[in-house]
């Protein structure tokens, strides 16, 4: 014959119904683990590596104390040098710009705008607003008078390509400043309030209008992985002393963490909660076998099974209810990521609009989920363990009686 | 060296205030190759005395020796072993295992004996065609009659060649011929094979086929007769004296 597996095997068939139902339950439970936390791994890690939906980047590079009242005189002066001295990996984009607030006027209309000096080409890499001008185009790089607005603030103030406008700022030495400019283009960003409120112009051109030298204020960096920010922005300060501040996303905005490790939690309770189900199914099942097979286990120990015997054929039959839900749990639960992981698996952008703001961090309201071995296997490990260790007590509730006790039961 | 000592056992049970004096002051040896029966009136102790020969219950005081080991200070696990060397068990329910086959079955202890699979199955057939079963190897117990379990029943218990098999009114839930012929097949392994039965039953017939009959009243031995013999009492506990 016949090992204790194959024995095993036939005893979880006897009742196809009652292990149908207790493998489904426990299949979907762990789908279900998979799914919601490929679904959270996912937008979190979007999150982090999407900064540039803000245009917001990995690291941030300032004049010492820029960050803390954002004075247009903190400007980073040696700016080619700074740039071309950064320690950066190669895939590392980098965009400077001058900034400042600023009142825009139209013929009808005015409205307080937060005004961006950047340079075209390399803005395009870390803002992707810039790689969404819907009408008219990204101004030339010679462009004085150029100007981007969003959406809203073009509707809210009737803007059209072409349609002359008066920014007004107020310059480093502390006049007011005003300068005449042009809508080369309408862009569109995930975030309203940005849309609302950001214009851009060229570096150039803001150097100018603020009475500043051609430098920046801040220099942004995005990175191919959110997680490099830390170990990068470690060897930049290193290289670039005192004067300057570099600080990483997590720095600038610790709700990034804040809300990993409550996402996190999050996972953990809702995994706990499916577990613990998963568990008293499955104790459910094997409680029920076991008991109404009681005779049969004295039968087995009288014909000279040791009670250890019994307990692992108990546990090797908890193995394959496991094995089998298991296996159904992966397939629905890496089914429905691995679909998740290309379309997405969750739509709410007609509730919440295209983009869910928050901290400054811009998140697409299209949720994808992320497909990866570790946040497969870990939950798939968790039911076995859970599977074993609830075999344990039946398993051991069995062993634990005399033959001739286990051979009187009906 | 007998199969089985039984050296003044007792086995009491408390039932709240009373005491239930199940098995009452046994001594008993069984030798090799004997044919035993064991009979008396419903609650005179057969059951209680043979699952405490089988190991399968503890007396409450006195010796068993089953092959010369003596059970009492076994561990569990070590009960275990010496009842799969040593015991065979016939039910009266037969008990068969149901998601084993018949073969299977009957292998069950060779397989806990890692016996190798070969040999297993070459036993087993063997066996199985002695038995008159040998079409029943494949066969699940829950498609077979009665008789026909209670004969792989046989085939498994004496499978491993045991010191003793022990069987509980083998023949209560069978019909009187199948119960016939089941005792006949046991009586002709006794004989062809010397495997030693110790059987307790109800049936005047199948009593009849007994070589020794070891009559229990009230947990104790009121007579204890060999064919052929005229009945020997039992010293101070005869029926007479009572
Ligand atoms: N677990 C137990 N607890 C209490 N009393 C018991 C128990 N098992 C048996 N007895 C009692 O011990 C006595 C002997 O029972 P036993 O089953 O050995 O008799 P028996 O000769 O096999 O009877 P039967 O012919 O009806 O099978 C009876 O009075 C019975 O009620
Ligand atoms: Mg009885």
């Amino acid at each position: 014959m016949l090992g204790l597996l194959t024995i095993a095997w036939r005893n979880v068939w006897r009742n196809r119904r009652r292990t149908l139902i207790s493998m489904s339950a426990i299949g979907l439970g762990l789908a279900l683990v998979i799914i919601y936390s490929g679904l959270i791994a996912r937008m979190m890690g979007d999150a982090k590596e999407q900064l540039d939906n803000a245009g917001l980047g990995h690291l941030e590079i300032t004049a010492k104390g820029w960050r803390a009242n954002r004075s247009p005189k903190l400007a980073i002066d040696d700016l080619d040098g700074v740039v071309a001295s950064l320690p950066l990996p190669p895939s590392a984009e980098v965009s400077a710009r001058l900034l400042s607030r600023g009142l825009l006027s139209s013929a009808r209309a005015n409205q307080a705008v937060e005004v961006h000096g950047v340079d075209w080409g390399q803005e395009r890499a870390v803002a992707l607003y810039l790689r969404e001008v819907r009408q008219g185009a990204v101004p030339a790089d010679d462009d004085a008078q150029g100007i981007l607005v969003g959406e809203q603030l073009a509707e809210r103030m009737h803007l059209k390509v072409g349609h002359k406008l008066r920014l007004m700022v107020q310059r480093a030495d502390g006049e007011m400043g005003a300068a005449l400019f042009r809508v080369r283009g309408i862009f569109h960003a995930l975030s309203p309030s940005i849309g609302q409120r950001r214009v851009l112009i060229s570096r150039a051109a803001a150097a100018e209008l603020l009475g500043a030298d051609r430098g920046a204020h801040q220099i942004v960096v995005q990175l191919e992985r959110a997680a490099d920010a830390a170990p990068v922005a470690a060897t930049v300060r290193a290289k670039l002393g005192a004067e300057l501040e570099v600080l990483t996303y997590a720095q600038i905005y610790p709700i990034f963490e804040a809300m990993e490790s409550l996402v996190n939690g999050a996972i953990v309770v809702a995994s706990v909660f499916v577990y613990f189900l998963v568990g008293l199914g499955i104790l459910n099942t094997m409680l029920m076998s076991v008991l109404e097979r009681t005779r049969e286990f004295g039968v087995m120990q009288a014909l000279g099974t040791r009670p250890g015997g019994v307990v692992r054929l108990i546990i090797a039959e908890s193995f394959w209810i496991a094995t089998l839900s298991v296996v159904l749990g992966l397939a629905i639960g890496v089914g429905v990521s691995w679909v998740g992981s290309r379309t997405a698996l969750l739509d709410f952008s007609r509730q919440m609009g295209e983009g869910i703001e928050f901290s400054g961090a811009v998140l697409s309201a299209v949720f994808h989920t992320e497909l990866s071995v570790r946040g497969v296997l870990l939950p798939a490990l968790y039911v076995y363990v859970m599977a074993l260790v609830v075999a344990l007590y039946p398993a051991w509730r069995v062993s634990r009686l005399r033959p001739v006790d286990a051979l009187r039961a009906t | 060296m007998p199969a089985v000592e039984v050296i003044e056992v007792k086995r009491h049970y408390q039932a709240g205030a009373t005491t239930v004096r199940a098995v009452d002051g046994v001594s008993l040896t069984v030798e090799k190759g004997e044919f035993m029966a064991i009979a008396g009136p419903s609650g005179s102790g057969k059951t209680t005395l043979l699952n405490l020969i089988g190991a399968l219950d503890e007396p409450t005081s006195g010796t068993i020796r089953i092959d010369g080991v003596d059970l009492a200070g076994l561990s569990r696990r070590q009960v275990a072993d010496l009842r799969r060397d040593k015991v065979g068990f016939v039910f009266q329910a037969y008990n068969l295992i149901p998601v084993l086959t018949a073969a299977e079955n009957a292998e069950y202890v060779l397989e806990l004996q890692r016996v190798p699979r070969v040999e297993r199955r070459k036993r087993i057939s063997q066996l199985f065609t002695e038995l008159g079963i040998g079409d029943l190897v494949d066969a699940w117990p829950g498609k077979m009659s009665g008789g026909q379990q209670q004969r792989v029943a046989v085939a498994r218990a004496i499978a491993a060649l045991p010191a003793v098999v022990l069987a509980d009114e083998p023949t209560a839930n069978l019909d009187q011929v199948t119960g016939q012929a089941l005792v006949d097949m046991m009586h002709r392994l006794n004989h062809e094979h010397g495997v030693t039965f110790i059987f307790s039953t109800h049936d005047p017939m199948v009593l009849e086929k007994a070589e020794r009959v070891v009559r229990l009243v009230d947990g104790k031995i009121a007579s204890d007769q060999r064919k052929g013999e005229t009945a020997r009492q039992i010293a101070a506990e005869a029926p007479a004296a009572r």
